[in-house]
């Protein structure tokens, strides 16, 4: 009896030993599968876009008429053919005065609408632009350097089209140290005081590395069958003082800069097609004035006011502190298209956020992505409202889709 | 008559340490086990050695929670006092710890349940007093537990990912105090005793109200079965246990 007992003592011991081996954690292996979800990959894309026809407004009455080079007759040509540091000049137009310093060049214009051709290499000039006339610069396999400012620089108010011509591959680059000319601006590689509008089946590419790459104190524009790739390692990639309108085009934006957005747009911005892949990589920038720090985070797309996506693809990363894939500081309506934004950066000094809207953000169709990694994807200061009617509808600690 | 006032005197103070000081038992209360084999050897007349290992499990018997060993020296300072030291390696699965964030429903961190190493070293006195056939004891000991430092994985919630987490190492002292009576039934195998003791830090961190049975094989072997239910002091989140315990110590 004693060993009976003995015996089942040790049996009890040693059974309830033995299924001792669960844990007692609390299951969050799915919650934590929910955080470490990796985002869709985001890098530039060069790849040829299909895109619907670009049929130029006719309607003059049309707030867009003027944006379009074919409306205007461009009967004045003037050539510039760039080859090492020299610069040739051919044609002549009344009105129209061309110095060249080597191979910088600087026109007058004071006629009216003139056509210049620019072609050829050079690794020391530049091309500038006076007049209040609106003009077009075909460029026509060009590659311009400028080690000392801006590569091309239009100081008119009025609009400058930037044609690239079927087939060709184009290149503006400034330099690290600007020189500056006193009351004149000089802002990126390919400045403007007035309007850029951008069109034709060529490629450009701009790389700045002393200040912004692409700017206009007016608006920005750019046409279906455009390629312009942006890097920048000092400031913004794309930017525009009233606006950005996305009628097409191919655009990849790369900036490294602390604080620099690969595309800001002062004005109201309109995505209506084509394809922008913006990537941020720099930090939170912070600057300490008179004893005054203030902080400027990064944003692969930023938004001084409202915001509107009827189609096209936007693909907007950033992977520095606190920066933002997209930061609206107004409203923003998504009417369709598609956007991916992510954000993977640090939260040292400022927080990462997939999408901020200050506004109000409104969702009505087309495919909606947002990842951030550090903190929620989506922040809206204002009322977000999601129309009816999705097919899909996500919302994870790191992750929103919105899919109609 | 004796004899009859000594069992009357036994039975009351174990209906004073059962009923009245065990607590009701919540139904939050977790439940456990406690197995321990220890063999001692008397190496003169004072001193004996011994060497003893114990598993413990939580979590309503199903998480192993700690595995013990160390060897223990006891003197016999007195026929009623005796002086112990004892070490004791714990081999400890430490529970998981999580945090909220500021709202209370949002995780902060998390860091999953571990296994590390503890060193604890145990100095004791402890004084005997028999009644007839009932013997009260009192023992005091001194326990110093060390925990070196070690890092193990944490779930940043903020991040969104693994990182190492450091757990500094530490020591810390408790004073426990427990009082117990140990009845000697006539012709009976089976002696039953129930103790209270208390661990000690700058607050009372925990009590332990034990009833149980020892028994006696030829003088060389004893069993002991007990019931323990712990009581947690009001600093710590860890819950009240019941514990079933089964003991087994060889003597030569």
């Amino acid at each position: 009896m004693k060993k009976i007992l003995r015996y089942s003592l040790m049996l009890t011991a040693l059974t309830l030993a033995l299924a001792s081996c669960v844990k007692d954690d609390t299951d969050l292996s799915d919650v934590i599968a929910q955080y470490q979800v990796e985002p869709v990959s985001i890098e530039p894309d060069y790849n040829d876009l299909n895109e619907a026809p670009d049929v130029p407004v006719t309607d003059e009455n049309d707030s867009a008429y003027n944006d379009y080079v074919e409306n205007t007759s461009w009967n004045k040509v003037i050539e510039i053919n760039y080859s090492g540091n020299t610069a040739t000049v051919t044609g002549s137009v009344p009105g129209v005065t061309v110095r060249t310093d080597g191979a910088h060049v600087t026109v007058m214009n004071m006629s009216g609408p003139v056509k210049f051709v620019v072609s050829g290499k050079t690794t020391d000039g530049s091309l500038k632009f006076y007049g209040d006339k609106r003009f077009q610069i075909l460029l026509n396999g060009a590659e311009i350097t400028n080690p000392h400012g801006a590569a091309i620089n239009n100081q008119g108010s009025k609009s400058l089209y930037v044609v690239l011509a079927d087939g060709t591959a184009n290149c503006l680059q400034d330099g690290p140290e600007y020189t500056l000319v006193d009351e004149e601006d000089q802002k990126a590689t390919l400045f403007s005081e007035g309007q850029i509008i951008f069109s034709g089946k060529g490629k450009l590419d701009v790389i700045a590395v002393g200040r912004g790459a692409i700017r206009s104190d007016d608006y920005i524009r750019v046409r279906p069958s455009v390629k312009i790739n942006v890097t920048s390692s000092a400031l913004d990639g794309l930017r525009a003082n009233d606006g950005i309108i996305l009628d097409g085009g191919v655009i990849n934006v790369e900036t490294t800069g602390a604080g620099a957005k690969g595309v800001r747009s002062g004005g109201q911005m309109l995505v209506a097609g084509g394809r922008l892949v913006a990537i941020s990589h720099g930090d939170t920038r912070i600057v300490t004035t008179d004893g005054i720090t203030d902080t400027a985070t990064c944003a692969a797309l930023y938004c001084d006011t409202l915001l509107t996506v009827k189609a096209g693809t936007l693909k907007l990363k950033t992977t520095g502190d606190g920066g933002k894939g997209l930061n609206a500081k107004q409203d923003v309506r998504f009417l369709g298209g598609s956007l991916h934004a992510v954000a993977s950066g640090t939260k040292e000094v400022k927080k990462p956020k997939g999408v901020k809207v200050d506004g109000n953000f409104t969702i009505s169709g087309g495919y909606f992505y947002s990842y951030s990694r550090r903190s929620d994807p989506i922040d809206v200061t204002g009322n977000t409202s999601v129309a009816p009617g999705y097919a899909t509808y996500s919302l994870t600690p790191v992750v929103l889709t919105i899919a109609y | 008559m004796a004899r009859s006032q000594g069992k009357q005197l036994a039975l009351l103070l174990l209906l004073l340490l059962c009923n009245t000081l065990f607590p009701t038992p919540s139904l939050a209360d977790d439940a456990g086990l406690v197995v321990s084999a220890e063999a001692s050897h008397k190496i003169s007349k004072k001193f004996t050695a011994g060497f003893e290992t114990e598993f413990r499990s939580r979590n309503n018997f199903r998480t192993a929670e700690r595995v013990s060993l160390g060897p223990s020296l006891s003197y016999k300072l007195l026929p009623w006092l005796k002086a112990s030291v004892s070490y004791n390696l714990l081999i400890e699965n430490n529970k998981e710890h999580l945090t909220y964030q500021d709202d209370e429903v949002s995780y902060n961190n998390w860091r999953p349940s571990y296994w590390g190493l503890r060193h604890r070293f145990n100095v004791a006195l402890t004084a005997s007093y028999k009644i007839q056939r009932v013997e009260l004891s009192l023992r005091e000991r001194w326990q110093y537990t060390y925990r070196p430092s070690q890092t193990i994985d944490n779930f940043d919630f903020d991040e969104g990912m693994w990182e190492d987490y450091e757990v500094r190492g530490k020591g810390k002292n408790v004073l426990r105090s427990r009082l117990q009576l140990e009845w000697d039934i006539p012709k009976c195998k089976f002696d039953p005793y129930a103790s209270v003791e208390f661990h000690t830090t700058r607050e009372l961190e925990k009590t332990r109200f034990i009833v149980g049975v020892s028994h006696s094989v030829k003088k060389k072997h004893s069993f002991k079965l007990y019931y323990r239910y712990q009581l947690t002091g009001s600093g710590s989140d860890d819950p009240n246990i019941h514990m079933l315990g089964l003991g087994y110590t060889y003597k030569f």
